[in-house]
């Protein structure tokens, strides 16, 4: 988000009352601030963000996460988070090279990554998360393990990758840069499968990995269908029926106009979600529970034998889901299971 | 109508030399139509359209023309313009008298001017020859009369027109009286009628473009039909002035139109000759052939449930097209579908688009095969229009493949190249004719198969775009041919079969599965592509298995959007032909042909 100061006051304005008209009162088990906003306040708008979630009922174990950028951590907001019950952290590192930190416009070294871990360490914070990303281009394998030493050498709780994608309408889109070669890309996928793996960590979903026991409870609330609240703007909410997204036009929603688009969800919609998200999952889909939600068997709506004997699918009793080596080809398998629906 | 005072002609030329507005300026100055009338005509027939669904072809019309206080009739027949349909091209011209020969002053002379003479000149036509667009900037009228001369007009012959302006043609008109002879034929003898063309009208059947040759036709008169061996009662008999205009009767020398209840236009041959049942001549016309396609490819729709919409296509398209064939055929890898037999690749092409474009139906064509001679160890000859009906290698003892004489027109710096490409294109070499110090044509003896396969890109590509060319089948000449198969995965795509040249094979094969896996996305897993004579494999390459397909970032605001992409991705499939277990894009199937302009489709 471009940073205006008004803006971000008008901005606050519009969450609260957005929070004030679409909160029901439900008790929350995660709460995450993210999306690069939590950046872009100062200590005062800071306070008066968590003063505006203050009427959010939270449940006695919450998982109450943060994003941050680490050029943005300082003492002040620590404390602030701190005194608002923040417990766990979330840091885009992204990579320490050169070049694609040039790419993404950032500059920060090695010293001062380091730095700023300590001090969110100091204050007592042990649940961290690190970002990792990969696949700019020209990048290599080399620069790939740097980035994995580093990463490990801070002994995160958990870590996500993103291979970077060149969305339409970007700015880097609109240069022209060739992408990473998908062979490439493959490549590294695998090494940072293998590297962390290696050093204890359990690969749970396609692009996150933990320690143990450190799973992202409000990531698991994503990919096992259930339904949340999204509030601010580009946010996206899941509740009863309906899966909503807010505007990204930042006029639009100090307007109060924050809804972009609805989409209304019919049982096999909901179906179709709780496969695709399901299966990004090292647990994968848990046949019971479909059974329950749906009252049939995945395998009477959907004949995926050809997936099975090709291994691309896996299943046991209690459980169908993707073989860790086939989920960088998740989208052509899903597409599969889902062109076997039984008629 | 005084036999003398009739004059029947035909306009031939090289496409866009302008043949059509020299034709109209002619109705024009003849007062056939005016251009308010012109005008009026059109809007008649798109009524008439309209109403009753019907446009009738303006193919041989009627003219009067007042010359030295005589009043002349011109019948101006109507020829198709390409090479596929040469034959139809010689029938017209037998209908006639005399042919303006029109050649463009920018152009000169071009492959189907001279193809399109010699075929005047082998029906005893008297040929006027005219130079046309004299009114360009670009025009050259000395150097476009000193070609002329070289095939053998003198200067005196040569008229000179502008149809755009107008300028030139009532010479032309005068020419046509004063060299063009007067058909001969006596109208009392036996009726000997030639069939010149056919058209189907739903409302009253088959109309035939006939010739009287000799003797008198009238309607009630019952016709028999000396090849087809059918009779018919002639019902109507009319003559286009353009308007069409009822006649009692039609005497030798006439041409005009018949009716006779004629249900299908496959029952009227084109060449056949007409005569009285109960008084027929004693021989017919010479120059009959029975209409053979030259080229088979077989049409698949993409949706399997379409198959039915694709033979009701098929059927519209032939009631007005008697050389268009098909017949079902199965093919493992593409389903239901038609073998579809077609005159030449011009004539495939215009077919195939119209099937897509007036009936929306997607197809997949798989590459055009020509039509092979196989002699069996038994000694039986057969002939084979489809790759898989080629016998198995033990059962062959000799094949043999079809030949054509081709005409290549070129400027004289590219012999050369040309001459390469034919020689890698297997032709024999026959010899050259120099029209002028610039330019000249070439004549090849060439295997039809290479014709179709690219020799006309080929062609333009080494000359620029400067060569023309033109060809008649000659007969069949033995040849070492092989049937090659292309596996996917291992298994025979039977729709990619193609019959080779042996010593092309492997350059053929190499060609092939390089062109496969270009065009063939990468599966979920690796995909092997061979092509194969029997069981030895001659090329081989693999499809590398998809390595990333995923939407790696998937938190709240993404999932929307992952169904989305999985969705469209799901469409994407729908385009695709799934062949065995390997999704095979539309395209493929036309990637055996190598051709540019296939490509571009």
């Amino acid at each position: 988000m471009y940073y205006q100061k008004d803006l971000v006051d008008k901005y606050l304005l519009a969450l609260e009352k957005e929070i004030q008209k679409e909160y029901q009162g439900d008790i929350l088990s995660t709460i995450y601030i993210g999306g690069g906003t939590p950046n872009c306040l100062n200590v005062r708008q800071l306070k008066k963000l968590f003063a505006i979630l203050k009427p959010l009922k939270k449940s006695p174990n919450i998982e109450f996460s943060i994003e941050l950028n680490p050029e943005c951590i300082d003492a002040k907001k620590l404390k602030i988070l701190k005194e608002n019950g923040i417990n766990r952290i979330s840091i885009g590192i992204e990579s320490i090279n050169k070049e694609n930190q040039e790419f993404m416009q950032r500059k920060i070294s090695q010293q001062k990554i380091k730095e700023k871990i300590n001090l969110v360490q100091s204050y007592g914070w042990n649940n961290i998360n690190l970002d990792l990303m990969y696949g700019f281009p020209d990048e290599n394998l080399s620069t790939l393990n740097s980035d994995l030493s580093f990463l490990l050498s801070l002994q995160p709780k958990h870590i996500s990758t993103y291979s970077l994608m060149i969305e339409k309408h970007t700015k880097i889109f609109n240069q022209k840069i060739t992408p990473i070669s998908e062979d490439i890309e493959a490549k590294m996928y695998k090494r940072i499968c293998k590297t962390l793996k290696e050093n204890g960590y359990i690969h749970y979903e396609i692009s996150n990995f933990c320690q143990k026991g450190y799973e992202s409870k409000h990531n698991l609330c994503y990919w096992n269908n259930e339904q949340y609240y999204g509030f601010g703007l580009g946010a996206a909410s899941y509740l009863e029926n309906k899966r909503k997204i807010n505007t990204k036009n930042i006029n639009n929603y100090i307007k109060g106009n924050a809804c972009l688009e609805i989409e209304n969800l019919t049982q096999k919609d909901k179906i179709i979600y709780q496969i695709i998200l399901n299966l990004r999952l090292k647990e994968g889909l848990n046949k019971e529970k479909f059974q329950l939600m749906y009252q049939k068997g995945i395998n009477e709506l959907y004949n995926y034998q050809e997936l099975i004997q090709n291994k691309w699918l896996k299943e046991d009793r209690k459980k169908l889901f993707i073989p860790e080596k086939k989920w960088y080809i998740s989208n052509s398998i899903l597409i599969q299971l889902l062109e076997g629906e039984v008629q | 109508m005084k036999q003398e005072n009739i004059r029947n002609f035909c306009i031939i030329a090289h496409i866009d030399h302008g043949k059509s507005t020299l034709a109209d300026r002619i109705l024009e100055q003849t007062k056939a139509l005016d251009k308010r009338e012109l005008k009026d005509q059109m809007l008649d027939s798109m009524e008439l359209e309209r109403e009753r669904g019907i446009t009738i072809k303006l193919n041989a019309v009627q003219l009067t023309y007042q010359y030295q206080d005589k009043t002349y009739y011109f019948h101006l027949i109507d020829t198709p313009g390409h090479v596929d349909f040469s034959y139809e091209v010689s029938r017209s011209l037998a209908a006639c008298e005399g042919a303006i020969l029109v050649v463009d002053a920018s152009q000169g002379i071009e492959a189907q001017t001279l193809a399109n003479l010699y075929l005047a000149l082998d029906n005893h036509l008297t040929v006027i020859p005219v130079i046309n667009k004299i009114d360009l900037p670009s025009a050259n009228v000395e150097k476009v009369e000193k070609e002329l001369e070289t095939i053998g007009f003198s200067k005196e012959e040569i008229v000179l027109t502008s149809a755009k302006t107008g300028e030139g043609i009532n010479e032309l008109l005068k020419k046509i009286i004063e060299i063009i002879p007067s058909p001969k034929g006596n109208k009392n003898k036996p009726l000997k009628a030639l069939v010149f063309d056919s058209l189907y009208d739903p409302y009253r059947g088959v109309i035939v473009s006939i010739r009287i040759v000799e003797g008198t036709l009238h309607v009630k008169d019952t016709i028999y039909m000396m090849e087809t061996k059918a009779s018919y009662e002639v019902t109507r008999l009319s003559i286009n002035t353009p308007k069409e205009k009822e006649v009692e009767s039609l005497q030798a020398g006439e041409v005009g139109y018949l009716y006779a209840s004629i249900k299908s236009i496959q029952d009227i041959h084109v060449g056949d000759t007409i005569t009285i049942k109960d008084n027929p001549t004693s021989e017919k016309l010479p120059g009959y052939k029975p209409m053979k396609p030259m080229v088979y490819c077989g049409i698949y729709p993409i949706e399997a449930n379409k198959f039915e919409d694709l033979r009701e296509a098929l059927e519209k398209l032939q009631l007005n097209d008697a050389s268009l064939v098909f017949e079902p055929e199965t093919s493992k890898a593409l389903g239901f579908g038609f073998r579809c037999g077609f005159l030449g690749l011009l004539h495939m092409e215009i077919i195939e688009e119209r099937i897509e474009r007036e009936f929306k139906i997607n197809l997949i064509a798989t590459s055009p095969s020509v039509i092979y001679e196989i002699i069996k160890t038994d000694g039986k000859k057969i002939q084979i229009d489809s790759p898989s009906k080629m016998p198995k290698k033990e059962e062959i003892k000799k094949t043999l493949e079809p030949y054509v004489l081709a005409n290549i027109f070129t400027p004289s710096e590219y012999i050369g190249p040309i001459m390469e490409l034919c020689q890698n294109k297997r032709g024999t070499f026959l010899n050259m004719e120099y029209i002028d110090q610039e330019r000249l044509t070439l004549h090849y003896e060439l295997p039809l198969s290479e014709i179709v396969y690219d020799f006309f890109d080929h062609l333009k590509s080494v000359t620029k775009g400067y060569a023309s060319f033109d060809y008649e089948l000659i007969g069949y000449k033995e040849s070492n041919l092989v049937k090659m198969d292309i596996l996917l995965n291992g298994e025979i795509v039977d729709a990619l079969s193609i019959i080779v040249y042996q010593e092309f094979a492997h350059s053929r094969g190499k060609t092939v599965v390089e062109k496969l896996k270009e065009i063939i996305p990468r599966q979920m897993f690796e995909v092997p592509i061979q092509a194969a004579i029997g069981t030895h494999i001659i090329a081989r390459t693999d499809i590398k298995a998809m390595r990333k397909n995923v939407l790696a970032k998937c938190y709240g605001g993404d999932i929307t959007r992952k169904k989305k992409l999985l969705e469209k991705q799901k469409e994407g499939k729908k385009r695709m032909k799934k062949i065995g277990s390997v999704e095979v894009p539309q395209e493929a199937f036309l990637s055996i042909l190598s051709t540019s302009e296939k490509k571009d489709k």
